[in-house]
């Protein structure tokens, strides 16, 4: 059992390695680890009922992750009204995955998308939302407080949830919640339970750099330098809820959560 | 002015023998009794004098305010009682026999200009004093909060006569009984005494009482401040009999009133015996008498806020303890050691005196022989706690302390019978050994790597006081090559962050320092805040040393992370609102 922990643990240390900056990844893999092992079955039983209790767990924690995003999709239907905007910002597909559904049970709503540059991430949601016959609205990053009047609520997935209860997300996020904090509009933010992390950000430099190079079409001088961060994060205070499959969440739920999770 | 003047500078060499007395010469009285005002927010002792303002904040004992107001109008009166308190300190106070009427001379000093407040003042202020040494190295957040609002309730009560005359008789009254009971258990020559005082003093009681009531319906203040003068000095009598069982003669009075104040004010908030009641070891019963109680009265009128926190001033029982080491059923001389160097301010902080206190218990331990017909459980789990009496008198327990203490205690408990005595002695120490190493020594270290992956280049971190985890992980992230440099930030009366700073600056940090009240000066220059605690309570609270609070509430006010740093094993599950219901109180000497 110990050489199957290290081997599990060389695995999972090569996935890591493959993207170091994906929070999700790495907390995805901590959490598979210790669900995984976490199991008394591995100091009793002979060999291989252990071996298949373990991978029972395994395929468990997949189908877990797999249905996060339906139970979410699931949870936050209450949460969207008929005639209702809602803001997103970048690609989710837990996002994607709750608009889905609320079309299904025919709600009637309107989407603002933001360009969410450099990725241009938000103009691949307007494309899925189109197909869904949803009125979507594109706006550039700036327009967001320009529009934030006409707002309801504003929906984003995370890359990563912190101790803290904050997120780790596209760059631009934590604009975006402090716009709608100071004019009291609710942030949700859509995460699925395997990307609660075990990070603190005590700032916004406080996490491992993920930089993306951002494209600009005209060449820019050398000595001028860019700002490629391609995440921010958000603090708790300015997120009202967490949509996950644990349930629906405050940001001060998030560290007992995590607790249980991790211990 | 000069007779109090001379207790001072008598008291002083004894004094520093404690350790936590001011180097300088205390101030005189009147520039104690000016400090005073000048640093409490509530009315300061001038005001007593006038009569001023009622703090807001304090609920004067009407007993005290009837005695105030007999010592304001009647300046003769007052003297016999100073006396008698003044006797009633000496032995009080401990082995400063001289020091004794320093004491009860130095207990009006701080007081205004009237010889009757004089009095009532100078137990206050001698009170306030005695409450101040007993903390070494603690000081209570309330530390000096407690003084002054000692003496707002003192102005207050001598503010409002009447309903106060009412009330303080009654909490004499209850006073009484509860010091009956506890003069049964306690043997010396000192329930003799109090005996036939304490029926005296009954009777007067009622009789005062019935007076009060008849004056207070004509409106005849005189007679009201007379009796409760009076009242007030049977009172402070009662109270002290309860506390110190065999105070020397000349003490009696005024440590009975101290002792037995903090008993009865104990019983009221606790609703049970105060601590000492549940000794029925000798020694610390004599401990208890040796503490030197500051005069119930005035105790009260100062503890008003703190009625319900221990106040005993430590300084006196140094040389107490000293004298009386080879008298009594020897403590273990590990333990006795240990205790004297709380009592001095030697060890200081949650971890220090956590692990000296269970080295001396696993040397008491080592030592320790079952009394014939003796379960070993018991006896030693008795003889631990005695200790922990001991240790509790010596200076309040931390939280740290409590939970060692309580992880022992269960240990002890969950001893296999079978076990033979040195197996069960060696397991008890290994387990102790174990407790040190996994919950202090290895907890550090653990988290002293997670702090420095909070340390980045460039960073400017402030720390405030001296907290050991907080200089490892300064020193350790120095160690691994991080550029930072450290702001200490310091307070007075004990300036616990120069031994800090010195020490990090002999690794070669960049440093600065500076005071308390510079704090939110230089915040703007900080990055990230490390501090320690005493303890993390279970609503998220952080117990820590007085100053801590601030320093957080400015950092926050500039968004700075505040970050923590508490071994787990001090966490409790106590939930406490302000920094009030649970607290250590210090001395004032220090500040003066």
């Amino acid at each position: 059992m110990m050489e199957l922990e290290i081997e599990l643990k060389k695995a999972s240390d090569s996935l890591k390695a493959w993207d170091t900056t994906s929070i999700s990844l790495t907390a995805g893999c901590d959490l598979f680890m210790r669900y995984v092992t976490r199991t008394s079955a591995l100091e009793y039983e002979e060999f291989n009922s252990a071996k298949s209790r373990l991978i029972e767990r395994a395929e468990k924690f997949g189908e877990i992750s797999q249905k996060a995003r339906r139970i979410i999709a699931m949870l936050s239907q209450d949460f969207i009204f008929d005639g209702c905007t809602i803001l997103v910002h970048g690609f989710s597909r837990v996002v994607l995955e709750v608009l889905k559904t609320a079309v299904q049970n025919k709600k009637v709503f309107r989407v603002f998308c933001t360009e969410g540059r450099p990725d241009r991430s938000g103009l691949r949601l307007a494309n899925e939302l189109a197909k869904l016959d949803v009125p979507v609205k594109i706006l550039i990053d700036s327009a967001v407080a320009y529009t934030m009047d006409e707002v309801d609520m504003v929906l984003v997935g995370a890359d990563g949830v912190v101790e803290s209860g904050g997120i780790i997300n596209l760059m631009g996020t934590y604009q975006i919640a402090l716009v709608a904090h100071s004019m009291n509009k609710p942030v949700y933010v859509a995460a699925e339970s395997y990307k609660f992390a075990r990070l603190y950000p005590l700032d916004q430099k406080d996490m491992a750099p993920a930089l993306r190079p951002i494209d600009f079409g005209v060449p820019i001088p050398s000595k001028v330098e860019v700002e490629t961060s391609a995440r921010d994060y958000t603090p708790p205070q300015y997120l009202t809820l967490l949509f996950t499959d644990l349930g629906v969440l405050t940001p001060s739920v998030v560290s007992d959560e995590l607790i249980q999770l991790y211990l | 002015m000069d007779p109090r003047r001379i207790p001072h500078a008598a008291i002083k060499p004894k004094v520093r023998q404690v350790g936590f007395v001011p180097r300088n010469a205390p101030p005189e009285p009147p520039a104690r009794s000016q400090s005073y005002p000048a640093e409490a927010s509530s009315p300061p002792l001038s005001d007593s004098p006038a009569g001023n303002s009622l703090s807001p904040v304090m609920i004067p004992p009407p007993r005290h305010l009837s005695d105030n107001l007999a010592a304001y109008r009647t300046p003769a009166v007052p003297v016999p009682e100073t006396a008698r308190r003044r006797a009633g300190h000496s032995p009080v106070v401990g082995s400063y026999d001289p020091a004794e009427s320093l004491l009860g001379t130095s207990s009006p000093a701080p007081s205004p200009p009237s010889s009757g407040r004089l009095i009532v003042d100078g137990e206050f202020s001698e009170e306030s004093w005695l409450l101040r040494r007993s903390n070494s190295a603690k000081f209570a957040s309330s530390f000096p909060g407690g003084g002054f609002d000692l003496t707002a309730v003192k102005a207050v009560s001598a503010a409002d006569l009447a309903s106060d005359a009412n009330v303080k008789k009654t909490t004499e009254k209850s006073k009484g009984s509860a010091l009956e009971l506890k003069n049964e258990a306690i043997p010396s020559s000192k329930p003799l005494k109090a005996k036939t005082t304490k029926s005296e003093r009954r009777a007067l009681q009622e009789s005062q009482r019935a007076a009060k009531v008849a004056g207070r319906v004509e409106g005849n203040k005189s007679t009201a401040a007379a009796s409760g003068r009076v009242t007030y000095a049977k009172a402070a009598k009662q109270p002290t009999q309860k506390k110190d069982v065999a105070s020397a003669a000349p003490s009696v009075a005024a440590s009975e009133k101290k002792g037995s104040d903090r008993a009865p004010e104990k019983d009221k908030k606790k609703d049970a015996p105060a601590p000492r009641m549940q000794f029925d070891d000798k020694s610390r019963v004599e401990k208890a008498k040796r503490r030197a109680v500051v005069n119930q009265t005035e105790a009260r009128n100062r503890v008003e806020l703190f009625r319900h926190l221990p106040q005993y001033e430590q300084g006196t029982q140094l040389p107490d303890l000293e004298s009386k080491f080879f008298l009594h059923e020897p403590m273990h001389p590990a333990i006795y050691k240990v205790g004297l160097q709380y009592l001095a301010g030697d060890i200081s902080g949650g971890n220090a005196r956590c692990i000296a206190m269970l080295q001396a218990f696993q040397e008491a331990i080592k030592d320790y022989v079952t009394p014939t017909e003796k379960n070993l459980n018991r006896d030693l789990t008795a003889k631990i706690s005695s200790y922990v009496s001991f240790y509790t008198e010596c200076r309040p327990l931390s939280i740290s302390m409590g939970n060692a203490i309580r992880f022992i205690k269960n240990r002890i408990a969950k001893l296999p019978l079978s076990l033979s005595e040195s197996d069960a002695k060696t397991l008890l120490c290994s387990d102790i050994d174990r407790f040190i190493n996994e919950k202090i020594i290895v907890a550090d270290q653990v988290i002293v790597r997670h702090a420095t992956t909070k340390i980045r280049d460039g960073d400017v971190l402030l720390t405030y006081g001296a907290s050991c985890i907080v200089e490892m992980i300064l020193l350790y992230a120095h160690e691994i090559g991080k550029q930072f440099r450290v702001v200490v930030i310091d307070s007075r009366p004990k300036l616990e962050g120069q031994s800090l700073l010195h020490r990090l600056i002999a690794k070669g940090l960049s440093c600065t320092y500076t005071h308390i009240n510079a704090v939110s000066y230089i915040m703007h220059e900080v990055t990230g805040v490390f501090l320690g605690a005493s303890s993390v309570l279970s609503n998220g609270t952080v117990y820590s040393r007085v100053g801590t609070a601030s320093v957080a509430m400015v950092a926050n006010a500039f968004r700075v992370p505040v970050i923590i740093c508490c071994e787990a094993y001090k966490f409790h599950e106590r939930v406490q609102l302000d920094s009030i219901c649970f607290n250590e109180l210090g001395t004032f000497w220090p500040l003066l």
